[in-house]
């Protein structure tokens, strides 16, 4: 048996632990310990083979990044049975556009859903930090559909050629479009390079040009203000049955050994993913607490949120190059900020990316006759010509209470701990819309054909359908302790030295990609703990 | 696939499903002890994906290949470009690791796999569309003329009726896999557009507003 401590314990090392870590550091004496379940993946030196590879066979670039035995099961789109150092943003695509004022504040404005503890205004300043921690290269949109307190750290990616081109039709097409924000650098930057185009950013970006969690963890640990403790599963945490204090928390090696440890800690942050946080929280019930820790409220591990999307493929009569800078895209917040006065809800955002769909190399032709040598180049260049445009609107779904998971005892990991089992439902008022909200989308996506003088080659809604993407949810936000797992500064109100961290705490999950929000959740906490401690 | 584009890999196949719900049963009695770690120096303790493939020579008939590509690959590319397609199909078999995890997607929570080794079965297509050339036409598949080359090739495709050119890891015929190989790189795609985009090339992020050059010296 080990043990481990310090004064501030933090369950989990994705990209949220490691930018409240950071915070803390700077903001804080207190001694700071992080343990991740899995192990350090492929190294920074060694992720231009991996891209090899990638690009290749499709070999998965990141070594060892799962543990064979803990996994979620049902739906669970957008989660990966991930598990190393630095978590899902090892593979992230690094887009970080920030949620609109409206998310925070749907009750309010539209009478529908949950407003969140705090507002568009107070997370502004932690949405900065987390840009600048993370190097944001971002375009400022219209003020009035992207409000921001400061410029963004770093210059926008460049719109190129092709997306120029885009930018042009979306103009024709009524709508307003910039430079996608991203966690690229687009100069040099706190060590990393220069973006180079690679367009491997998801899923391995070989230069460090994109944020990764580990460039944080590596200069924490360099500093000795952090010490990172990997391949130990937290499985418990132990709460005095008086006072509902943390006393310590439990867990075991996961590499062969399985050796048991014992983590003594005075404040416990849990940052470990939308699913992983609630789920060590039921798993620590005891006498006191036999619905789970931090559960006064019965919704730990309910209200999981996310967004759908809808997606097409356009044909224009444009000239595009596909393949300049695939990965980069232009967005527009336009439909996230709409209004709807006395009429129906939709919010979603857009974004438009070039697409080689319709433009590649054929097997035969129309008349079925087989292509060959210089009659099959002469082909793909009359198909090669033109273009293509890929279009995605995430649109705003809004949990219902019983979007949850349960412990399942059909699945158990090594040491008898039942996994998650995920079922995403949405609230009726979204399932009301759901049909027309999906068929406005696909209406605007023909508006915006025509406006181009091009034809829609496909629409469809995402794989799974029911699936919610950048899920969120499991510990959610409140100021009552009935409603909610966590206050709004994500303290848990049963016990006063808990906290928990970015994604599992939000009550929605807005319209856009979430892990910048979760960020700057995460700091927000943070900041908070470092006035407790 | 939803959050960014979908990169050019081959597509996935569930064949192989491990996920999680094998408890592992060695739980051996080790004494290592819990350790503080640098997770991205060169010290970290990933293991390298490119550690797992390796060269496995996998013996095709190069004169036979070398023939296909002749007929596969667009003859305006000149013998020397074609030879070297068809070296890098060979390359990329040779380095190809059966059974290597897939890049995890998104919308999935199971662990996929690539393929088993797909090179017996090329070889063997290989070397049946030189046996039915000398059946069919009484002299080794590389000694026809180009005539009789399509001839043997368009007989050997015929159960392939789409007109999609498949993944070439997933190919069903070699032909198929040489062609899809071909038509995946960055400088097939380069002729076909007429201009040097050079995709997957890493590169400076400046000029890429730029339209892209034409190809110099005039294209295949
Ligand atoms: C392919 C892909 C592309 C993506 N692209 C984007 C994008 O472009 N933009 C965007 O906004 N989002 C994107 N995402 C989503 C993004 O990666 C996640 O939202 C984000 O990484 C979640 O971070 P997190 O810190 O909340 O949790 P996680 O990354 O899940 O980190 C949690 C960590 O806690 C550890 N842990 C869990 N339980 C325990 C325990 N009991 N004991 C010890 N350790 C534990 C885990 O091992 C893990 O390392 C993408 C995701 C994927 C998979
Ligand atoms: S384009 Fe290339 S260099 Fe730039 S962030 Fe993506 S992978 Fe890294």
């Amino acid at each position: 048996m080990t043990t481990v401590g310090g004064d501030i314990v933090i369950i989990g090392s994705g990209i949220t632990a490691a930018n409240m870590a950071a915070h803390l550091a700077e903001h804080t004496t207190r001694s700071i310990v992080v343990i991740e379940a899995g192990p350090a993946s492929t190294p920074f030196a060694e992720r231009t083979a991996a891209r090899k590879r990638f690009l290749a066979y499709g070999e998965n670039p990141w070594a060892r990044d799962h543990l064979e035995d803990q996994n979620a099961f049902g739906v669970t789109y957008g989660f990966s049975p991930n598990m190393h150092v630095g978590g899902l943003a090892m593979h992230w695509g690094g887009v970080t556009p920030r949620y609109s004022p409206e998310d925070f504040i749907t009750n309010s404005l539209y009478g529908i859903g949950t407003d969140w503890p705090y507002t568009y205004e107070d997370l502004d300043p932690f949405y900065q930090e987390a840009e600048e921690r993370m190097g944001i290269a971002g375009e400022q949109g219209p003020p009035a559909m992207d409000p921001r307190g400061k410029p963004y750290p770093l210059p926008p990616i460049p719109v190129n050629y092709n997306l120029q081109q885009l930018q042009l039709w979306a103009t024709q097409a009524g709508i307003a479009s910039w430079s996608c924000p991203s966690a690229k650098a687009t100069v040099p930057y706190q060590g990393r390079a220069q973006c180079q185009r690679c367009d491997t950013c998801y899923p391995v970006c070989p230069s460090g040009a994109k944020y990764s969690p580990d460039f944080t963890w590596d200069a924490l640990v360099k500093s000795k203000r952090v010490t990172l403790v990997t391949g130990t599963l937290v499985r418990r945490l132990v709460a005095d049955a008086k006072t509902g204090r943390i006393v310590r928390a439990t867990g075991n090696r996961t590499d062969a050994s399985g050796e048991e440890v014992t983590i003594e800690g005075q404040t416990f942050v849990l940052a470990a993913g939308f699913i992983w946080s609630p789920h060590l929280l039921l798993l620590s019930r005891d006498a006191a607490h036999p619905n789970g820790l931090a559960n006064r409220s019965g919704l730990v591990g309910k209200y999981l949120a996310g967004h759908r999307n809808i997606g097409g493929q356009i044909s224009l009569p444009l000239e595009l190059y596909p393949g300049l800078n695939a990965q980069h895209s232009l967005v527009s917040k336009q439909f996230q900020r709409a209004s709807y006065p006395g009429g129906k809800y939709l919010r979603h955002d857009l974004r438009l990316w070039e697409s080689s769909v319709g433009r590649g190399a054929r097997l035969r032709d129309d008349k079925g006759n087989l292509l060959l040598g210089d009659a099959l180049l002469a082909d793909w260049k009359q198909r090669a010509k033109g273009a293509t445009a890929r279009v995605r609107a995430y649109y705003d779904v809004l949990p219902h209470r019983e979007s949850k998971f349960v412990l399942d005892d059909t699945r158990k990991n090594r040491w008898g701990d039942p996994m998650p089992l995920v079922t995403f439902k949405d609230a009726p008022e979204s399932e009301a819309l759901r049909p027309w909200q999906e068929e406005e989308l696909r209406n605007l996506f023909r508006r915006m054909a025509k406006a181009g003088g091009g034809e829609v080659i496909s629409l469809a809604s995402n794989a799974n359908d029911i699936g919610q993407e950048h899920p969120t949810g499991g510990c959610r936000a409140g100021n009552d302790p009935t409603t909610s797992v966590v206050d709004g500064w994500g303290r848990a109100h049963d016990h006063e030295n808990l906290w928990v961290g970015g994604a599992p705490t939000q009550p929605s999950a807005s319209c856009c990609n979430g892990t910048l929000t979760f960020v700057a959740v995460g700091l927000r906490t943070a900041s908070a703990i470092a006035k407790s401690v | 696939m939803s959050d960014e584009p979908t990169p050019q890999v081959p597509s996935r196949r569930a064949f192989l499903k491990v996920a999680g719900t094998v408890a592992a049963t060695t739980v051996a009695a080790s004494t290592a002890g819990v350790v503080a770690c640098t997770p991205s120096d060169s010290k970290g303790t990933g293991e390298a994906p490119a550690a797992t493939g390796g060269a496995r020579g996998t013996g095709f008939d190069r004169r036979t290949l070398d023939a296909l590509g002749e007929v596969l690959l667009p003859a305006s590319l000149g013998s020397a470009r074609q030879k070297g397609a068809v070296d890098a199909f060979v390359a990329w078999v040779d380095e190809y690791a059966p059974v290597a995890e897939e890049m995890h997607g998104y919308g999935y929570a199971d662990i996929r796999y690539l393929p088993p080794d797909p090179a017996p079965g090329w070889r063997a297509q290989l070397e049946g569309l030189d046996l039915l050339a000398r059946r069919s036409r009484q002299r080794p598949f590389a000694e026809l003329d180009a005539e009789g080359r399509r001839a043997v090739v368009t007989a050997a495709l015929a159960p392939f009726g789409s007109a999609a050119i498949p993944d070439a890891l997933g190919a069903p015929h070699v032909a198929l896999a040489l062609l899809a190989h071909w038509t995946n790189s960055p400088d097939a795609w380069d002729l076909a557009l007429g201009a040097k985009v050079a995709r997957d090339t890493c590169r400076q992020l400046q000029g890429v507003e730029r339209k892209p050059l034409p190809l110099a010296g005039g294209d295949a």
